[in-house]
């Protein structure tokens, strides 16, 4: 199919990417017949469509997506969540007795897996899956910058992992728990997750966080 | 520990209250600052020209611009002799979630009569030096003050950027003639009499810590405002949140503040072109 | 006050420049931090600040539409950005300029994408010196791009005028005051339409298209430069630390 942008690209709103608009994707729209760019991203070909990874795309909950979130209302048949910024879900449980057992409190930071997704909002599971973190940092990225965060195969973040020795859960939604042997390596490890969050999009980051982290734990910061 | 979490939007997260407290005891904070390190203070001054003085200020992640309008009206009855000045404040929606469009809430007139306050009690300028006629005519300036973004802490750099705008003020020169008042192209900067600022300063658990980050602002017992001048007087006081200070950690707490406000100032004197009146 | 001399015989403004002169302009992306999006543009001496939050839960939830996203939008000057000082609080002019703002950028975001939610855009004026609406809106549809907000294309806006009996782009304030017309016109390039125009003052039916295409002009070289100011923002080359 004719294209109009080379792979990676960044493209911008309204930009013209290609004539045939059956091949349209994620982050494009098509208007007579031709394809154009809806957001600021990367332009690419995914599964043979034409699609603009954004830069800053609005996070939409998969059904399966693991995500963190703080417990912000107890109510006799379950909890609300918040998830980011503008973001709640729900965790429906309708035996009373059970939501008590549970104990959790407004304030709990949670992991849950994404049970359904819709327009009418998002519901968690309740299952063993289910965990409460008693202790930790809990910070909040961009949603859109957690593939890069975590890195082909886990190569990033686990990296960071390893660096720093402090355990990351990573949410989907972007919210992040850490927790470390020290101050200091929790204080690495932060710095360098922001750092990727603000560079997501620059090449050669693996090695400059790899850097920074060192220079924060040698240099006794935090 | 039990601190009442607020609405959704102001949720906080239970370990991250615990984190904060914890780091706190171990004399460490969540941007790697010291509890009384201050965050970076950048100051720019005259960026408005339509404004006589204007002042952005960022400290940290918090940014601030004020503006001075400065009008010509009558001096009050009871002071024929002086001029005036009004401080307002507006925490513009652009800064933050928590921020709505309207009017000032309670937040942003609490803002303003803070500033107010310390600039009033910590005589900065000679409100006599903006008579022009007595009994008739006298400069009145309108200090605005707004919130472009929000981390935590909008007091202290309020105060430095109305005290900053202050400094490069460049007030139209008028004349009398025929008993009719004509402006002049020229302008004056008015000296400053004094250097009031402020520090913030939160307690949590009996320890310290100053300039407060908004996670940290959101989980602290209680936070202060104390305003000093350069001569070591306290110039104004604001307990600006709920929660109890004991009584006995208020001597430490009016030192920190006055150890931090002489930072701020000699900050200011570096980045301003300041006028200061004879004994500054 | 006696009206200036707004354009000479060999067509010179009463700022240096000729009648179909864009002002400095500079646009910087994702400058505040606490919204979701965010850019910062100056036309010559007019500063303006955009930001947006969203999409998110609209409060009370019965102002919600269940088949797309609610658009909201303030215009605001600060007090000082004049030359008399505007009180707080909206003035009407703000609350009209608002309005056929959100209306321009309803044009282009694609708002079915969002049931239930709002996306709200807040622009401030820091300094007003002529055509702060079309410096408003340019800077909030690069503020929603920043924010990731999907859209059909960017918006572009410019004032052109008369002053003088001549056709001039991109007014400034003296040319605004003491002008015969002022026309601000916003367009979503991609797509060769208007989305905001209003006109205040007069012109002839010739001048009209004349006009049209004058801003025009301007408009393409400002959507460019939009363009720029986004792809700097996203750069793949590392930029050094702030």
């Amino acid at each position: 199919m004719p294209l109009y942008f080379s792979e990676h690209e960044i493209v911008l709103p309204g930009q013209l990417l290609s004539d045939d608009g059956r091949r349209s994707g994620e982050g494009t729209y098509v208007v007579d017949g031709k394809i154009y760019a809806a957001q600021v991203g990367l332009a690419t070909i995914r599964n043979n469509r034409v699609c603009v990874i954004a830069f800053k795309g609005v996070y939409r909950p998969q059904v399966g997506d693991e995500v963190i979130g703080v417990i912000s209302d107890v109510k006799p048949n379950g909890f609300d969540v918040v998830l980011g910024k503008h973001l709640t879900g729900v965790i429906r449980i309708p035996d009373r007795r059970k939501v008590q057992n549970l104990g959790l409190r407004v304030g709990d930071v949670i992991s849950a897996r994404v049970k359904e997704s819709s327009l009418r909002g998002i519901i968690l599971e309740h299952t063993r899956k289910m965990r409460r973190f008693d202790k930790g940092l809990l910070i909040s990225i961009h949603p859109a910058k957690i593939p890069r965060l975590i890195g082909r195969r886990g190569s990033m973040i686990n990296m960071i992992k390893r660096m720093t020795g402090c355990r990351i859960v990573v949410g989907r939604n972007g919210l992040i728990v850490i927790s470390g042997p020290s101050p200091a390596q929790e204080f690495a490890a932060v710095t360098a997750i922001k750092e990727v969050e603000k560079e997501a999009h620059t090449q050669g980051l693996t090695e400059r966080i790899s850097k920074l982290i060192d220079s924060i734990l040698k240099g006794g910061v935090g | 520990m039990a601190l009442p979490l607020r609405s959704k939007k102001d949720l906080t997260a239970r370990i991250m209250q615990e984190k904060i407290y914890s780091l706190l005891q171990q004399g460490k904070r969540l941007d790697g600052r010291g509890p009384r390190d201050l965050r970076p203070i950048t100051i720019q001054t005259n960026l408005v020209e339509k404004a006589e003085g204007s002042a952005l200020v960022i400290m940290g992640g918090t940014k601030i611009l004020t503006g001075i309008k400065v009008e010509v009206g009558t001096p009050y009855s009871d002071r024929p002799d002086e001029g005036s000045f009004a401080v307002n404040a507006e925490l513009l929606p652009l800064a933050s979630t928590t921020f709505e469009p309207g009017p000032p809430d309670e937040r942003g007139v609490e803002l303003a009569r803070v500033v107010d306050r310390s600039l009033r009690e910590g005589k900065a300028i000679d409100l006599k030096k903006l008579c022009i006629v007595e009994g008739e005519k006298a400069y009145i300036l309108f200090i605005d003050i707004y919130v472009l973004d929000y981390d935590g802490n909008y007091y202290d750099p309020a105060l430095l950027s109305a005290m900053a705008a202050l400094a490069t003020l460049k007030i139209p020169k008028y004349k009398v003639t025929d008993g009719k008042l004509e402006k002049t192209d020229e302008y004056f900067t008015p000296e400053l009499t004094a250097l009031p600022f402020s520090v913030m300063v939160g307690v949590l658990g009996e320890k310290f810590l100053v300039d407060p980050q908004i996670d940290e602002e959101k989980v602290l017992d209680v936070s202060l405002i104390i305003g000093t001048d350069e001569k070591g007087n306290v110039v104004s006081i604001q307990k600006n949140s709920p929660g109890p200070v004991p009584i006995n950690l208020m001597d430490e707490i009016i030192e920190i503040a006055w150890e931090k406000t002489q930072e701020i100032r000699k900050k200011f004197l570096e980045s301003v072109p300041a006028k200061l009146a004879q004994g500054q | 006050m006696s009206k200036p001399k707004l354009i000479t015989e060999d067509g010179i403004r009463s700022d240096g420049r000729r009648f179909d002169e864009l002002r400095p302009i500079k646009m910087e992306v994702g400058v505040l931090d606490k919204s979701d999006g965010s850019a910062y543009v100056e036309f010559g001496k007019t500063r303006v600040f955009a930001a947006v939050f969203g999409p998110r839960e609209v409060h009370p939830r019965h102002l919600s539409l269940p088949d797309r996203a609610i658009l909201n939008c303030r215009y605001h000057m600060t007090s000082f950005s004049v030359e008399e000082r505007k009180p707080l609080g909206m003035t009407r002019r703000e609350v009209e300029l608002s309005k056929v703002i959100r209306e321009a950028l309803e044009t282009v975001v694609f708002l079915e994408e969002f049931p239930r939610t709002s996306i709200d855009i807040y622009i401030e004026v820091v300094q007003a010196d002529g055509g702060t609406r079309t410096t408003g809106l340019t800077a909030a549809s690069l503020a929603l791009a920043d924010a990731g907000i999907p859209m059909a294309d960017l918006i572009a806006a410019v004032a052109v005028g008369k002053v003088d009996g001549q056709l001039v782009l991109d007014l400034n304030d003296v040319e605004d005051k003491y002008g015969e017309a002022d026309m601000p016109i916003a367009m979503a390039p991609r797509f060769d339409s208007i989305v905001l125009l209003q006109l205040n003052g007069r012109i002839s039916k010739d001048e009209f298209p004349k006009a049209l295409a004058l801003a025009k002009k301007g408009i393409m070289e400002i959507y460019r430069l939009q363009r720029e100011a986004l792809k700097r923002r996203y750069s793949t080359t590392h930029q050094g630390g702030m």
